[in-house]
């Protein structure tokens, strides 16, 4: 029971941390079509910018997320309005090759100034634990992430819903060209959702860093998993994302219990072939006719 | 034929004068940078000394960034391209076996520093070579280490899944069997997860008396912190050489202290030169020697003297390998075949525990500095 519950519960908090990589990278789609395959470099950039912050700083890495959220945004909407937006009307596949090339340009910046060298982030509560009983026992740093998340999936939330602006990304990504016609600046809406994307994932690589470790090619394994949760969530749905993210975080972790760590990914996989097969759209996605 | 004569006593009377051309692969770049580093630091240090000896190498750098096909690539470019007399390298077990086999099919010999996988020098193959003791030493040295410290009856395995992690769990398995030591759990992980609390959590369940992990640095970080929430608690954690030797997971106090590593070679081991090396490296580099850059450096030295004693050819080169027996940082080394090894250097493996956030041998008695520390005291 203990091997259960205790499998659940991580899979559960670094779920969490999954779904605000989904969320980001399902938000750039929606609103511009652009399958960002930079997203996971651009969350190794708020590791680094972490990593940075608590080096030289000495700011601890949660607190850190007031400073990088911010900071992630403008470089998000800097590398929309000068790259992206060229190629927002090209072909799917010119705009993929951007996305990659800026990944590459990222990654590769990055290991000529930190070098390949895996860096760690060690704080006072690394490793500490609460015990929940029962033998089970829950990583602090990994449930303050998960709270850290929840609160900005629920702001999020409420951004998109209640705000003009939130509301006008919405119009955006169900029909630019009405939208458009409606008088918002969809270039604006691309401009803030990419800055908003990329925030996203770099606060997931802020609040994951004190629980893993730093690396320039940290990014493919994340980007991958993003894609995974994106499109088993629905592409375009932020709440198919979150249940995507903690879905793909529980079943990764039950694997790797129950099964064998190495099969793990396997298992993922053929759920989300599964969701593919039965749900074309994913899970909470609309089908698009 | 006086004058061919006159030609070839001169090239040969000269050819240790001539630089030799050695080709190195490394991981340089990459997730293994950091031990490719020790290997290069290490090579760099042998350079200094073989002019010293009179001997210049000119090197060729290949860096694989740890992946096998690239590799290979380096290899194919060093064997017919630059037309080196010899290569020292690679790093990784998957790197070095498939270097191996080119190796042997382009007759260059290539010396390798420190790659586990036993079945890399158990293939018959002339041109290859091990400096290093191979992955059932790092089983049965840790093994015996235990068994002289306390009573083990039960033991889990982690470790990572390519021929590093396998091969070295694989024979750890079948040694334990001879011991009558139980394995109770055997679980395999891709590199580079980030979460292995409920592998840990089910190996906890099973409750051994020994943990035996195989991993490379950042990997080996993980799971000690993970292995501390989960609240783990086996009579000795042992770790497999790679990660668990390095100065980056000795930094790491909190999770590092107590844990067994097993080595190839330490700073305070009484081999001739061993401790100048270590100190020479301190001051050099400003970090500790790992038994990467020794067995680099004793690597390179050996290739370079051969290479120079058989005239830049590779034949003469590899005979002199094959025959010849040195006593320097690394101990005695000679190339011998045995137990169904070609051209391996029975190298002695040592035991040792990080104590106070510094590695101390505490086995075998012949070179144990400390007493070890056992069983595991409880996490805090």
């Amino acid at each position: 029971m203990a091997v259960f519950l205790q499998s659940l519960i991580s899979g559960i908090l670094i779920g969490g941390v999954y779904a605000l990589i989904g969320i980001g990278l399902t938000l750039i789609f929606g609103v511009m079509r652009v399958i960002n395959f930079g997203h996971g470099d651009i969350l190794m950039v708020g590791m680094y910018l972490t990593y940075i912050l608590f080096t030289f700083a000495g700011i601890d890495p949660f607190v850190s997320v007031l400073i990088s959220f911010p900071l992630m945004f403008l470089f998000g909407g800097f590398l929309q309005k000068v790259f992206i937006n060229r190629v927002l009307n090209a072909v799917a596949q010119n705009q993929i090759l951007l996305t990659i090339g800026l990944g590459l340009i990222m990654s590769n910046t990055v290991m000529l100034i930190f070098t390949s060298d895996y860096k760690i982030i060690t704080t006072s509560y690394s490793s500490s634990t609460i015990q929940v009983g029962g033998g089970v026992s829950v990583s602090w740093p990994l449930l303050v992430s998960f709270l850290i998340t929840a609160v900005i999936t629920a702001v999020l939330y409420w951004f998109l819903l209640k705000t003009d602006t939130g509301q006008a990304i919405r119009a955006t990504a169900q029909d630019r060209e009405a939208a458009q016609l409606m008088g918002i600046n969809v270039k604006r809406m691309s401009i803030i959702a990419f800055g908003l994307g990329s925030a996203l994932a770099g606060t997931a690589g802020a609040l994951i860093s004190p629980t893993y470790y730093i690396f320039p090619q940290v990014g493919s394994v994340f980007t991958l998993k993003a894609f995974v949760i994106t499109v088993l969530g629905g592409m375009g749905s932020v709440v198919g994302a979150t249940l995507g993210g903690v879905l793909i975080g529980i079943t990764e972790s039950m694997s790797a219990a129950y099964i064998s760590s190495g099969w793990k990914d396997v298992v993922v996989f053929v759920l989300f072939l599964l969701v593919l097969l039965l749900k074309p759209s994913g899970l909470m996605g609309k089908s698009r006719t | 034929m006086r004058k061919h004569l006159l030609a070839l006593g001169a090239t040969l009377a000269l050819s240790p004068l001539m630089a030799q051309k050695i080709g190195v692969i490394n991981s340089m770049s990459g997730p293994e940078a950091p031990i490719g580093e020790s290997i290069t630091n290490g090579i760099k240090l042998a350079e200094e000394d073989l002019i010293k000896k009179g001997i210049h190498v000119q090197l060729v750098w290949e860096d694989d960034t740890g992946k096998p096909q690239i590799s290979m690539s380096a290899m194919e470019k060093l064997a017919t391209r630059d037309n080196v007399v010899g290569v020292v390298g690679p790093y990784t077990s998957a790197c070095s076996n498939a270097v191996s086999k080119l190796a042997q099919k382009y007759r260059v010999p290539l010396l390798i520093p420190a790659a586990a996988k036993e079945e890399i020098t158990r293939q018959g193959f002339k041109y290859v070579f091990r400096m290093n003791a191979p992955a059932d030493r790092y089983a049965s040295s840790l093994i015996d280490a235990s068994l002289t410290l306390g009573k083990p009856k039960t033991i889990a395995f982690i470790y990572e899944n390519t021929d590093f992690g396998t091969s070295t769990s694989k024979t750890a398995k079948d040694y334990v069997a001879t011991k009558g030591i139980q394995v109770v759990a055997d679980e395999p992980y891709p590199k580079g997860s980030a979460d292995y609390r409920s592998t840990l959590a089910k190996i906890k369940s099973k409750n051994p008396d020994l943990v035996f992990m195989v991993s490379y640095v950042a990997d080996a970080i993980l799971l000690m912190r993970q292995s501390r929430e989960v609240g783990l608690q086996p009579q000795a954690f042992l770790g497999g050489g790679a990660g668990f030797t390095t100065s980056e997971f000795a930094r790491e106090h909190a999770i590092s202290e107590d844990v067994i590593s097993c080595t190839q070679w330490t700073d305070d081991v009484n081999w001739p030169g061993a401790k100048d090396f270590g100190k020479r490296y301190k001051a050099k580099f400003g970090k500790d020697a790992t038994y990467h850059a020794a067995c680099a450096y004793e690597s390179m030295m050996i290739m370079a003297e051969c290479a120079a004693k058989g005239g830049s050819n590779r034949d003469k080169t590899q005979a002199l390998l094959k025959a010849g027996q040195w006593n320097g940082i690394m101990g005695p080394v000679q190339f011998a075949d045995y137990e169904g090894f070609t051209n391996q250097n029975n190298h002695p493996m040592l035991v040792q525990q990080i104590q106070g956030g510094t590695y101390e041998t505490i086995f075998p008695k012949a070179f144990a500095t400390k007493k070890a520390v056992y069983p595991f005291p409880r996490w805090k």
